[in-house]
């Protein structure tokens, strides 16, 4: 079916373009005359309608099979149901960069709404900011990778997606990192806010920290569910596994997770000044070079479905981005001079210095193995490959240390920490670690020491998590209240400390699931007959027998398997073929979990004769569902610290602070 | 048997037997798991990212029935390894070999990692060195909500006020 609308969404784009271009410059120019403000404000609206309308005309496109567009060729058949051609929207790379641009021009609308009365003096260079990205976007969908171009001749099907794309998982991560990645945007436009305007005081930190916790929690919502499809789907029986377009994604959610804290030092110390605009800065750098990795294909990996020429003009725009900013911020040095210094090793600061150092390292060393078989390539011709050794071995170590300093960091007070708060505070941690490790040891043995002392450091933090909690309680339990308000009450007046420490027990019970299904994970392969049965760990599996079935589109063929042990289970793995992807069949993995141990059993189907009998890939990962459980309590933790709160009215205290500083003494 | 040489050989050849015999029994035991081992270090060829020990694709299930089979047949880790790079190239291995160039990865890995600590260490030198005599005053362990305009201004003023220092 031919339909204008391809015409419609290209129009759109080009007109989008042009606002988006006009609308930079007049916010820019607008500093001096506010009619020009005005009209670039405005213009936010109009590039925000124009590119819903080029979506909309994508999406039409789609659902009514228009097969004279390339795109819609390429990612979309008539046996897709609509919410699959719907999700077809980011299938492919100009898709998904016309949803980045998309979704970038609503958040823009949504920084202008929530922040134009709030940062008045910032908000010119911020739009501007934001514009002149979501320009280079459009240039992108307008004259290298247009979704709307048309085929010279228009088949009567088209390829469909890729049927691993096919899962729910996949209609809900691609769109969950791309607008994650999107997201860093905003840090970094007010970063350059500040340094272009010059006003480097707290302002733009305030707006900056619950923005960027907007993105971070979005990238992680976007890893965890690419890490629950992967599990789901690929049916190697893990979820992570540090393919190039993971590290990518992992990237700016590790410099964030390092800007989320040393904001904390500028709020409280002014120190460190420079450095969190840079990681503003370099975040968006890293997210910017992630979507180049997952829309390129320049390292070929699991992911690279899509492959063009935006190469060049994605590494153009990294370059001047941070070449530009980081003059900027060259220019601005001066007025970056830190208010305080780092008084004693066992400070607050220092932890947040140790935090950032380690966190910076993983990314760091993440990205230059992410890049070295480029390297190898470019200086030996020889692409090696760098494998989950290399990434477990840099980086286990690594988050091993980041795990035991969040339970330090928390227990340091700022300035300094005396000798008797020290003692008092680490008790109780230290003597959790100690003696959860010891029964570790003894329950797992030496040989897997590692996992012990994993284990040891999570009991550790989590010790320090209870204290801060139980402190907080006992306190209002004084006051007179009963556990539950008390509770309630402590986490509601202080939602930025405790939903941080809600995020910090997320982190450690992924860190449980991360340990147990990396240290104690058993692999078989079996043969069975029909009514056959074989004993892998502690389960007895039976296999029950093979059935056949047909979809339109899929044939499929099913194995049952009886578990039986602690939980009994009934599984049932398949093999799909869809029509015209013969050569790539899927495996269905059934996935039982058992109790006591929260224990994976992990089944699939690898291949079968005609007698029936039918071989099978066997993984017990135990503690695995904790990933997924402490990924949702990080995520609530985030939503508790940076859902907006009413701007406090200031109190007579606030106004008694300079005639309070001028009274000080002489130290 | 006063034939001490004679003794001596038995117990040899008792020694031999006690342990050859455990070691045959642990290597028809182990096959599965040396064959699991030795395809953890190779890359599945179709699936890039994925190891050939999990990788479900029937080239890798293929690959680890060789491994298997060239195991039982006695040879060596090294030996299966090799075959698969002179076929397959250096980037059929999944962690490239520690040696040459490729130890520049785990070498630029330590680089980061310890300049890191370096430039941490060249930060907080200040506290480190500072004579005690000259010890700020401890501030009261401030648990309080750090988000506090009064205590941040505070504070910012107190920094101020004890002297600056450029970052």
């Amino acid at each position: 079916m031919i339909t204008p609308f391809a015409d419609v969404g290209y129009i759109a784009l080009v007109l989008a373009l042009v606002v988006a271009v006009y609308s930079a410059v007049a916010a820019v120019a607008g500093q001096q005359v506010p009619a020009l403000l005005t009209s670039a404000y405005r213009g936010v609206g109009a590039v925000a309608t124009l590119v819903s309308l080029a979506v909309l005309a994508l999406w039409v496109g789609l659902l009514g099979h228009d097969f004279t567009v390339r795109y819609i060729v390429e990612t979309s058949s008539r046996t897709m149901d609509p919410l699959a051609l719907i999700s077809a929207l980011w299938g492919g790379q100009a898709g998904s960069l016309l949803f980045w641009a998309w979704t970038q021009a609503l958040l823009t609308g949504l920084v202008l709404w929530r922040s134009r009365a709030r940062y008045p003096a910032l908000l010119p260079v911020v739009t501007a900011t934001l514009l002149a990205v979501q320009a280079f976007f459009l240039f992108l969908l307008a004259l290298v990778a247009n979704p709307f171009a048309r085929v010279p001749l228009a088949p009567d099907d088209g390829r469909g997606l890729n049927p691993l794309l096919l899962d729910v998982g996949m209609r809900i991560h691609p769109p969950l990192l791309l607008t994650g990645y999107m997201s860093f945007v905003v840090p970094f436009a007010f970063a350059v806010a500040a340094l272009v305007t010059g006003d480097l005081s707290r302002t733009w930190l305030t707006a900056v920290r619950r923005w960027t916790l907007l993105a971070w929690a979005i990238q992680a919502a976007g890893l965890l569910m690419g890490a629950w499809w992967a599990y789901h789907v690929l049916g190697w029986g893990g979820y992570w596994g540090w393919d190039p377009v993971e590290n990518a994604a992992l990237l700016p959610w590790l410099t964030a997770t390092a800007l989320l804290h040393s904001i904390m030092v500028q709020e409280r110390r002014g120190m460190l000044k420079v450095w969190n605009l840079g990681l503003a800065i370099g975040t968006f750098a890293l997210a910017t070079f992630g979507t180049f990795v997952v829309r390129s294909g320049v390292i070929s990996s699991v992911h690279s479905f899509a492959q063009s020429a935006i190469g060049p003009y994605f590494f153009a725009f990294v370059a001047v981005l941070t070449l530009g900013s980081g003059g900027l911020l060259i220019y601005r040095l001066p007025a970056l001079r830190a208010e305080g210094q780092f008084d004693a090793l066992a400070s607050r600061e220092v932890g947040f210095l140790a935090n950032n150092w380690l966190l910076l390292a993983a990314a760091a060393a993440t990205f230059w193995g992410t890049l070295f078989p480029l390297l190898s390539e470019a200086v030996r011709g020889v692409k090696v490959a760098i494998g989950p050794q290399f990434y477990r071995g840099v980086n286990g170590p690594i988050f091993l240390a980041l795990l035991v300093l969040m339970g330090i960091g928390p227990l340091l007070a700022w300035r300094r920490t005396s000798r008797g708060s020290l003692i008092r505070n680490f008790r109780l941690p230290v003597l959790a670690a100690a003696v959860g490790g010891l029964a570790l040891l003894v329950a797992v043995g030496l040989d897997r020491a590692g996992a012990a002392l994993a284990f040891a450091a999570c009991a550790f933090v989590l010790g320090a998590i209870g204290l801060e909690f139980g402190r907080g309680v006992r306190v209002r339990r004084r006051a007179g209240a009963g556990w539950g308000s008390a509770l309630t009450s402590l986490v509601t007046t202080n939602r930025r400390r405790y939903g941080g420490y809600i995020v910090h027990l997320g982190i450690v019970v992924l860190a449980l699931g991360v340990i147990g299904s990396s240290f104690f994970q058993q692999t078989a392969d079996v043969t069975l007959r029909r009514g056959e049965q074989t004993t892998i760990g502690r389960y007895t599996l039976r296999y029950t027998g093979l059935t056949s079935y047909r979809e339109p589109g899929v044939a499929a063929t099913t194995a049952g398997i009886a578990v039986q042990g602690a939980t009994p289970l009934t599984l049932h793995t398949e093999r799909r073929v869809y029509s015209g992807w013969e050569q790539q069949p899927v495996t269905g993995v059934a996935i039982g979990t058992t109790l006591p141990w929260l224990e994976d059993v992990y089944v699939l189907l690898t291949g079968w004769d005609d007698a029936g009998t039918a071989t099978f890939r066997v993984f017990l990962n135990p503690l695995v569902a904790l990933v997924w459980v402490g990924g949702l309590l990080l995520l609530i933790g985030t939503v508790i610290a940076a859902w907006p709160v009413a701007v406090r009215q200031p109190h007579a205290v606030r106004r008694a602070v300079p005639s309070l500083v001028g009274a000080l003494p002489d130290a | 048997m006063r034939n001490p040489r004679s003794l001596l050989g038995i117990l040899l050849l008792w020694l031999g037997v006690a342990l050859a015999v455990p070691t045959v029994y642990a290597q028809t035991a182990d096959l599965d798991r040396q064959t699991h081992e030795i395809g953890t270090a190779l890359r599945c060829p179709v699936c890039e990212n994925l190891s050939v020990a999990d990788s479900p694709s029937p080239l890798a299930g293929e690959m680890r029935a060789l491994i298997r089979r060239k195991l039982a047949a006695g040879e060596s880790r090294d030996t299966i390894l090799r075959y698969f790079v002179t076929r397959y190239g250096e980037g059929i291995l999944l962690d490239p070999p520690q040696q040459g160039f490729s130890l520049l990865v785990w070498g630029g890995a330590f680089v980061v990692v310890v300049g890191g600590a370096a430039l941490l260490v060249a930060k907080v030198r200040g506290a480190l060195t500072r004579p005690p005599g000259t010890e700020l005053p401890a501030a009261p362990a401030s648990t309080a909500d750090p988000s506090d305009p009064y205590e941040g201004r505070l504070d910012a003023a107190l920094a101020r006020y004890q002297g600056d220092r450029s970052w």
